[in-house]
């Protein structure tokens, strides 16, 4: 805590690492600012030395390689949206770029690890890289790592922001058959999401071959529903299965968010909702596709 | 159809009243050069951050400030006591006292226990934001938590906790209008409806928070305080009370205002509490409210029990209102009173005369109240308008229909209301259908019966407003009348200083229009000053609508009596009869020599210049002051007591189309129409504009906005992530039209057009959603509407069919 | 690797960057937000604070073309860069541009402390697309809030700022 703070500005990602952890608590890391000057403006936080990681080499970037697709935590929403790489091979993650909220002066400034590494239940980004089945690259005191994403939100020894660093998020290119939906359910437009759900799928004549939902904005983590959702490949796309789709992902969640954002009951109720329009969506988007 | 904005005609012969004429200044404001009260910063500049209390209900043990002064920076830092050996109470800018209710002395900083949550404590003032706002989270507060009560229907219950020490009870107090003999009339009925109206509490909160820049004079021993300020004469009567200094030793310079609603009308503790911080350190001090602090301010909230008592047809025999006002802890703002002014408003714009409401007041341990557009007359739009149209679905009668068959016609003015208003003029039928034609009415309805048949949940929605404008409150400083001088200098450039103030919709620009009209000059050059206590004539700012109306009517007359001098002058210049010289734009002319012009700037200086010779028939300079009070106000009580606080009524019909989401709740608002009556508009792009910001108000409060508590008293909402006011795709294509009823006795007919819109826009919202819902048989009026609402409306139909009001 | 700490952590921050077509040199604490910047050290005050959270943009600056919010933008973070605040948008006449002409000409804004949200955000949108529809308006105004307008006056403005542009080509 302290009423001035300091500034420093590593060369690489393993030096920012090693400043983190000679600096210990008090110590931010600083890219975009978005999450952490609200709380810095308020007096809520007052770090003691603001690490900036903007000029970090291995954070930027875009780059398709060997069948993986490598997003540097510094790749801003903007970018997300208009990357010939991420709007051939990722076109979920585009157009979830679109819909992160803030508006153009967030997307513009606001980065795709910030986002993510942020943890906020209400955000776009953890749910979507969730249902693409990403990988996280982190900088940590020990070394490079790399962990499936679904693994590091359930773990709490991440140490993400504080004495580690998000690098890279590795993805592997969504299908070109594949359909995909992103569905971000707001009381008004103004609001920030009460329920979202991604979904992916693939086809095989009208039945599903893979499904992928993952379900955002109801809970403190986002739910990855696709283990729950796996009665319904092979099976044709239907009324019935989307009624089977909503019941699953209503039922899935096993703790609620109760916020101004929506009362737990309706929030457990549209997670069933967005789950079913996403799939409904990412079928229709399929189908499309592969006419 | 829409207005649209265009440059003045120059040099044509056309009035400006009555044009879209472009805002003057406005290129500052684009240009960003305008200066704000934030703007300002002086050498020596000290900043201010309060200690707040984190309880709703609480005995102050001890304050202990140390902490704070020892770090480094700190200039000072008080606490209640301190402040109360050099600052009086605040001075209520309506005292409940004056009409027979309870009253309490509000001070800057708590002294032996708070009232509310976030209620100021303490204050540190240190040389930059940061370290006062660290300082101050130094300073430690002991309390004793006490029971809070936080719910009206809670605080009127006996054995309720009482909020002010020495009350007997809760009720500031408890209002009957009351008017022939509802009791009959209900007898009389085909059928009496309940209606529960529960309005939340929600909040203006305009972009630009509060802010206080007060600067100590050390060659007068006065104060120049620069503020965030609607009303500046009013407040420096207030300051001058509170800090026991005489008034012409306090100026009050209001910049130009980002927003102000009534958030920014005087009584809040921060106001005197900042003077006496520059009186002490004799450097200026700063204060800069932050969106937290802000969104402390709330109001609105009330809990009404509409009887209507009813004919088959629809006629309303009688009306019936049991109400309670949850006003927050006592305050010397002005916000307690719009409960006043929502009994007063019954029953609107409808002909019923048999009405019995009570309106009992009520304080809480929630944040105080102040006034809110709308200032109470949105409330009694929404439970009549919510009242109306529940009505008319249990009877099968349709709701136009039934409004269509208990307005007012259009020929009974001036009408004589039950609660002792005086109604100027309106149409309220034409209004209707108007804005039914502007919605498209006939085509809407024809895809709802295709919507319905679909299964989707189409909802039209209509309601009434009827808002007077203009109010004086006897005994206070809300003030009918107001004063303006026009001054032409001996260069032939006009002034324009003026009392009224403006919270940043233009009326300037409206005044100026009058001014050149009426004067005979070009709109461009002239130049208003507002918002000065020293230069400005004594006024009384902004509230209710009435810059224009009052200020602008006394700018009338003040520019023709001007406009007198300068055509004598003329006149004795060109050696002519007065009768046949006329000033336009700026040119004098005279019918008995065509030949022959003057400029305005020949004449002007000849004024000045030539007082002994062509100057002796006037009195220089070529200035003069006026003040309009308008007629129609009545504060001597008639035989049954009541007075007309009100010179000009504004109303408005607002139609909206809405869909409902039937899976998740969700409301998507697709068309609103709006015919409003403000009797002449001055600048119609002004005046719309301003509608369709009172429409995004009512569409924010309906569908999203809302303050919330915790058990405890403590605020919840606290930030715009819960506080969630319209962006642009929240508000539809609006298709606003005029209807208006000039006023008999304003300038031109003008009535006022700031407060009109919350309320009618808010109800038809309501109505709509209702509208769509009742395939189901259900509906709300359990305030706001969020998707969770009405998804828990429509889950609750899926219930066996019976008519189903949802709490 | 062991990283000299001392060399590490700089009490302050020499910013260089371009603030309205003027090149900035300062020395700044390292806490500074570009909105203290703007509005405390170099006394530009067209830029304004509403909420100090990143949710209503009056706050809204241009860095390299794009809009930002500066409440939430650490200065030091914004080195080399170009900055545009409202009062920079002028031309070296110090004309008004078409869009800031056509908001004044429209009565796009009332008391207009959403200004340079709107102001700027317009800027943007313009010089990417030419003949925005009133919902690509709307879209690219979700970072902003008005109190006072209800949006329609601002759209109305932005759709005559385009013909104007337009005419101007």
């Amino acid at each position: 805590m302290s009423l001035h703070p300091q500034y420093a500005r590593p060369r690489s990602a393993a030096q920012a690492v090693e400043v983190l952890g000679n600096l210990g608590a008090g110590a931010v890391v600083i890219a975009g600012g978005q999450e952490l000057m609200p709380h810095v403006n308020y007096g809520r936080l007052m770090p003691t030395v603001y690490v900036d990681i903007a000029a970090l080499p291995e954070l930027a970037g875009i780059t398709e390689k060997d069948g993986e697709v490598a997003i540097g935590a510094l790749t801003v929403h903007r970018t997300l949206q208009r990357d010939a790489i991420v709007q051939r091979a990722l076109p979920l993650l585009a157009h979830a770029a679109a819909q992160v909220g803030g508006g153009w002066q967030v997307h513009n400034r606001g980065t795709v690890g910030g986002n993510l590494v942020a943890m906020h239940p209400l955000y776009d980004i953890a749910p979507v890289l969730l249902a693409l089945q990403a990988d996280v690259e982190i900088q940590a005191p020990e070394g490079v790592r790399r962990a499936a994403l679904g693994k590091i939100l359930a773990e709490t020894s991440h140490g993400l922001g504080t004495s580690s660093l998000l690098t890279r998020i590795l993805l592997k290119p969504m299908q070109p058959d594949a359909g995909w939906a992103y569905e971000k359910l707001k009381i008004t437009a103004g609001s920030y999401g009460s329920a979202n759900a991604a979904a992916v799928v693939s086809l095989t004549g009208n039945k599903l071959s893979t499904l992928r939902v993952v379900i955002g904005a109801v809970s403190e983590q986002p739910l990855d529903a696709s283990e729950a959702l796996h009665g319904l490949l092979g099976k044709p796309w239907d009324a019935v299965a989307g009624a089977r789709v909503e019941s699953l992902c209503s039922a899935s969640p096993k703790t609620l968010l109760d916020d101004q954002q929506g009362d737990a009951t309706w929030r457990r109720a549209m997670a069933g909702v967005v789950a079913r329009r996403a799939v409904q969506a990412a079928v229709a988007n399929a189908q499309r596709t592969n006419k | 159809m829409t207005a649209k904005s265009k440059h003045a005609q120059g040099g044509s012969d056309r009035a400006y009243v009555g044009q879209g004429v472009r805002t003057l200044g406005g290129d500052a404001l684009v240009a960003g050069v305008a200066k704000y009260t934030s703007d300002f910063q002086f050498p020596g500049q000290l900043h201010a951050h309060f200690v707040r209390s984190p309880h709703a209900a609480a005995r102050i043990k001890r304050v202990d400030l140390s902490g704070a002064l020892k770090v480094a920076g700190v200039v000072l830092a008080m606490e209640g006591k301190e402040a109360a050996e050099h600052l009086d109470p605040i001075p209520h800018y309506i005292d409940a006292a004056v009409f027979g209710g309870k009253t309490v002395h509000v001070r800057c900083l708590a002294l032996d226990q708070v009232w509310q949550f976030g209620q100021p404590v303490a204050v540190v003032v240190a040389e930059d934001k940061k370290t006062a706002r660290y300082a101050a989270s130094r300073v430690q507060v002991e309390y004793e938590p006490t029971p809070a009560v936080l719910e009206a229907e809670d605080a009127v219950k006996p054995g309720a906790p009482v909020v002010v020490p020495g009350w007997a009870d809760n009720s500031i107090m408890a209002l009957p209008f009351v008017n022939g003999d509802v009791v009959k009339a209900f007898e009389r009925a085909h059928r009496v409806v309940k209606t529960t109206v529960r309005i939340h509490r929600f909040s203006t909160q305009p972009i630009e928070t509060r802010t206080y820049n007060a600067v100590w004079d050390h060659e007068t021993h006065g104060i120049t305080f620069y503020a965030t300020a609607q009303n500046p004469h009013p407040l420096r009567h207030v300051l001058s009370t509170a800090l026991r200094m005489p008034e012409n030793l306090i100026r009050i310079v209001a910049p130009a205002i980002g927003g102000a609603f009534g958030m920014k009308m005087h009584g809040h503790p921060e106001e005197a509490l900042v003077c006496l911080l520059t009186k002490r350190t004799g450097q200026p001090v700063k204060w800069v409210e932050d969106r937290e602090e802000c969104l402390l301010i709330g109001a609105r909230e009330q809990l009404h029990e509409v009887e209507l008592a009813v004919q088959k047809d629809g006629e309303i025999l009688g009306l019936r209102d049991r109400a309670l006002a949850n006003t927050g802890a006592p305050s010397a703002c002005p916000g307690w009173g719009m409960a006043f002014l929502t009994g007063l408003t019954f029953p609107g714009p409808y002909k019923v005369t048999d009405v019995d409401v009570l309106m009992n007041i009520v304080t809480t341990n929630k944040p105080s109240w102040n006034a809110s557009r709308g200032y109470g007359k949105e409330a009694t739009a929404l439970a009549l308008e919510l009242a109306i149209d529940n009505t008319a679905r249990a009877i099968g009668v349709d709701p136009i229909e039934m409004r269509l068959r208990n307005f007012i016609a259009k020929d009974a003015f001036p009408y004589n209301s039950p609660t002792g208003l005086i109604y100027d003029s309106g149409d309220y039928a034409g209004a209707v259908k108007k804005t039914l034609e502007a919605l498209g009415y006939d085509n809407w309805k024809k895809k709802q019966q295709q919507a319905r048949a679909e299964g989707k949940l189409l909802g039209i929605g209509l309601a009434y407003e009827l808002t007077p404008e203009g109010g004086a409150i006897p005994g206070t400083m809300v003030a009918g009348y107001d004063s303006s001088t026009v001054r032409v200098g001996p260069d032939g450039s006009v002034m324009l200083l003026t009392g009224v103030t403006t919270p940043g919709t233009g009326n300037p620009t409206g005044m100026a229009q009058i001014v050149a009209d009426e004067l005979g000059v070009e709109l461009e050059g002239i130049r208003v000053v507002q918002g000065d206590t020293t230069t400005c004539p004594y006024g009384f700012g902004n509230y209710s609508g009435r810059s224009t109306i009052v200020g602008g009517g006394a700018a009338a007359m003040a520019a023709r009596e001007v406009r007198e001098k300068i055509l004598t002058i003329g006149a004795a210049l060109l050696e002519v009869d007065f009768a046949t010289v006329s000033l336009l734009r700026g040119v004098l002319r005279s019918s008995a020599k065509p030949d022959k012009t003057l400029s305005l700037k020949e004449v002007a200086y000849a004024a000045y210049t030539r007082a002994y010779d062509v100057g002796l028939a006037i009195t220089p300079p070529l200035e003069a002051t006026c003040t309009f009070r308008p007629g129609l106000i009545r504060h001597t009580p008639d035989e049954k007591g009541r007075i007309n606080p009100y010179p000009s009524y504004s109303n408005a019909a607002y139609a909206v189309v809405c869909e409902v989401d039937r899976e998740t709740g969700q409301v998507k608002l697709l068309q609103f129409a709006a015919a409003h009556d403000c009797g002449k508009v001055i600048n119609p792009v002004l005046v719309e504009g301003q509608a369709c910001g009172a429409i995004a108000f009512g569409i924010g409060g309906m569908l999203n906005e809302e303050i919330r508590f915790d058990a405890q008293g403590r605020q919840l909402t606290n930030t715009f992530v819960n506080y969630v006011m319209p962006r642009a795709h929240d508000v539809p294509a609006i298709n606003m039209v005029h209807h208006d009823s000039p006023n008999p006795v304003t300038y031109q007919g003008l009535k006022g057009a700031g407060e009109a819109g919350v309320g009618g826009s808010a109800a038809a919202v309501v109505n709509a959603v209702n509208d769509a819902l009742a395939p189901l048989n259900v509906s709300i009026t359990d305030l706001p509407l969020t998707a969770p609402r009405v998804w828990q409306a429509i889950q609750s139909a899926a219930q066996p069919a019976r008519k189903r009001e949802v709490a | 690797m062991t990283t000299n700490m001392e060399e590490m952590l700089e009490d302050s921050v020499l910013l260089q960057c371009r603030v309205n077509n003027k090149p900035c040199e300062l020395e700044i604490a390292p806490g500074t937000t570009l909105l203290e910047l703007l509005r405390e050290e170099m006394r530009l005050t067209g830029t304004h604070m509403g909420c100090m959270t990143g949710h209503c943009g009056a706050c809204t600056v241009l860095i390299d073309g794009q809009v930002a919010k500066s409440c939430i933008t650490l200065a030091a973070t914004v080195q080399r860069k170009t900055i545009t605040t409202l009062e920079g948008l002028k031309d070296a006449e110090g004309k008004l541009t078409p869009i800031q002409q056509a908001f004044w000409d429209e009565a796009g804004l009332q008391c207009a402390f959403c200004a340079p949200g709107m102001v700027l955000t317009a800027t943007e949108l313009l010089k990417s697309n030419a003949e925005p529809t009133d919902d690509e308006i709307r879209t690219a105004m979700a970072g902003n809030l008005c109190r006072c307008t209800g949006y329609q006056s601002i759209v109305r403005a932005v759709r005559a700022a385009a013909r104007v542009m337009k005419q101007l080509k």
